[in-house]
């Protein structure tokens, strides 16, 4: 039976939620490619995995004080950004202390939302989150917040470049580092925040590291590179959903695991034409 | 050469900088003019790099650091990783700190433009040190500081690319610092040669250096003689040349 024998008062409301839950995830994963270039360049993977953890702790403790998650997972997210900020390689390496600062997060987390007997918290709607009930406020929550991190990326690109280039070449003859790491890490935080409880804790660091892996082979040049990996985050959003429509698979999963065949189609394609110019 | 001093660049006083405790840097005094090639010299963990990062301010160090208001630095550092998950061009890479003309002059100046579409994952040693150069130029300096910007490249190589930097000095007059660790090169280019053990054993022109009782001690009776014969022989050739 076709979608259009079933009457319009069931119709519309299907409709809606999917129209909503493919512009989220779609807007969100544009907001999150071009950064997510800087994620990949600057090998800070574990960065956005253990903000995204320690914003698990966030929610826990905003639910646990009855005030928004949201609020919660933002105040968490950036204190958790500063806080790794601080790491440097020293008796032990700044990504162990990164790592070790979000898994204390996320097991805190856990043990708040078992404790809050309350508060009837799936857990896992935060790893993998609930793109499907999306509302309209979240929808516009988050075309703000992408809005916001896509012009904090425009305005630092060439500092935050500079930067991935060579930090020392950059501090040396300029004198703007510092702060441009800092706003770099609360862009982070603010789309975790907003991705979080959203779209999950698993989905948010999957669109930052994978569209940009999956635009590597694509670009000459790292502008051209933010570009595809905003595309190709933006695209996993309707592939994903399609999936898991036919397929009645998750939601969010799904949308991950979009971007990973794009990412495996492209890095064949480049394979491919590498072989057919060395084979001329 | 010079009967009146050119403008002080950069200069420091009672420079120091410590790391767990250890003197890395102790009282240096250390100045550049505009104009002049100066020449660090020094065993390894000497305080070459360091002093070079306090003077470039990205390193914590005590005593008195004064540059020329508004200095424009060129930078080449000692270590340059690169990643082949960022794509990046030559071109792009030199326009990310000058503009389109600048940096296209410049590559052009370093004999590179032909390099101006390769990727900076996939240049040679060699490659690299010109482009590092040419991108340190293209932003017009007022004062090159190069930490061995000579790393990678082949002894023919190596002599080309000194004698670009003292062309490169004349045409923009710009003053630079250099720190190498191929003494004979180092000596045939420098207008000052400065030799650093954590603090400054001895410095001025090359001749004077190498024949100086510090630097015997430093690098040892052998070199000592070998590069004080040298600088002689490299005099004799340049007056030669003079007098034709």
């Amino acid at each position: 039976m076709s979608i259009a024998t079933t009457t319009a008062m069931k119709v519309m409301p299907v409709y809606d939620f999917l129209w909503r839950a493919t512009a989220g995830a779609a807007m969100l994963g544009a907001a999150a490619g071009p950064i997510g270039c800087f994620v990949l360049w600057r090998r800070m993977a574990y960065l956005g995995e253990s903000i995204a953890h320690m914003g698990l702790l966030g929610a826990a403790i905003g639910l646990l004080m009855g005030i928004s998650p949201l609020i919660g997972v933002g105040v968490l997210a950036i204190v958790a950004a500063l806080l790794m900020a601080r790491a440097g390689d020293n008796l032990i390496p700044a990504g162990t202390f990164v790592g070790m600062v979000g898994h204390a997060g996320l097991a805190l987390g856990f043990i708040l939302l078992a404790t809050m007997e309350t508060v009837r918290t799936d857990l896992l709607g935060y790893l993998f989150g609930d793109v499907l009930a999306l509302s309209n406020q979240d929808l516009m929550g988050i075309a703000a917040a992408g809005l916001f991190v896509v012009a904090g990326c425009a305005f630092f690109w060439r500092a935050w470049l500079m930067q991935t280039v060579n930090g020392d070449i950059a501090r040396a003859e300029s004198r703007t580092g510092r702060f441009a790491d800092v706003v770099f890490l609360i862009l982070i935080a603010v789309l975790v925040a907003f991705g979080l409880r959203v779209v999950g804790a698993l989905l948010i660091v999957a669109l930052l590291i994978i569209p940009p892996a999956a635009a590597r082979p694509l670009s000459r040049t790292p502008e051209a590179m933010a570009l595809w990996a905003a595309l190709i985050g933006a695209v996993s959003a309707p592939l994903g959903m399609a999936a898991s429509w036919w397929k009645d698979i998750p939601t969010g999963p799904a949308i991950v695991l979009a971007a990973v065949v794009l990412f495996i189609v492209t890095t064949l394609s480049m394979k491919a034409v590498e072989a057919m110019r060395s084979s001329r | 050469m010079l009967t009146m001093p050119n403008e002080l660049l950069i200069s420091a006083k009672h420079l120091g900088f410590r790391v767990g405790g250890r003197d890395i840097l102790k009282d240096i005094g250390f100045e550049v003019r505009k104009g002049e090639i100066v020449t660090l010299i020094g065993p390894n963990g000497s305080g070459k790099t360091s002093l070079l990062k306090a003077l470039l301010g990205l390193v914590p160090a005590t005593g008195e650091i004064a540059r020329k208001p508004g200095l424009r630095i060129g930078y080449v550092p000692q270590n340059f990783p690169r990643d082949m998950s960022l794509p990046l061009t030559v071109g792009r890479f030199t326009r990310l700190f000058a503009d389109r003309g600048a940096a296209d002059a410049a590559l052009a100046r370093a004999g590179i433009a032909t390099l101006r579409e390769s990727q900076i994952a996939r240049l040679s040693g060699g490659e690299l040190a010109r482009v590092l150069l040419a991108r340190a130029i293209a932003g017009h300096p007022e004062l090159l500081i190069l930490d061995e910007p000579l790393a990678g490249v082949d002894v023919a190589g190596e002599a080309a690319l000194y004698h670009l930097i003292a062309e490169i000095r004349d045409e923009i007059g710009c003053g630079v610092v250099l720190v190498s660790h191929d003494l004979h090169v180092v000596m045939a280019q420098a207008d000052r040669v400065v030799c650093l053990n954590g603090h400054v054993c001895c410095e001025g022109r090359a001749e004077q250096v190498v024949s100086d009782p510090a630097f015997a001690q430093l690098f040892g009776p052998r070199v000592a003689g070998e590069l004080a014969l040298y600088v002689h022989r490299h005099d004799h050739s340049h007056e030669g040349h003079a007098r034709v």
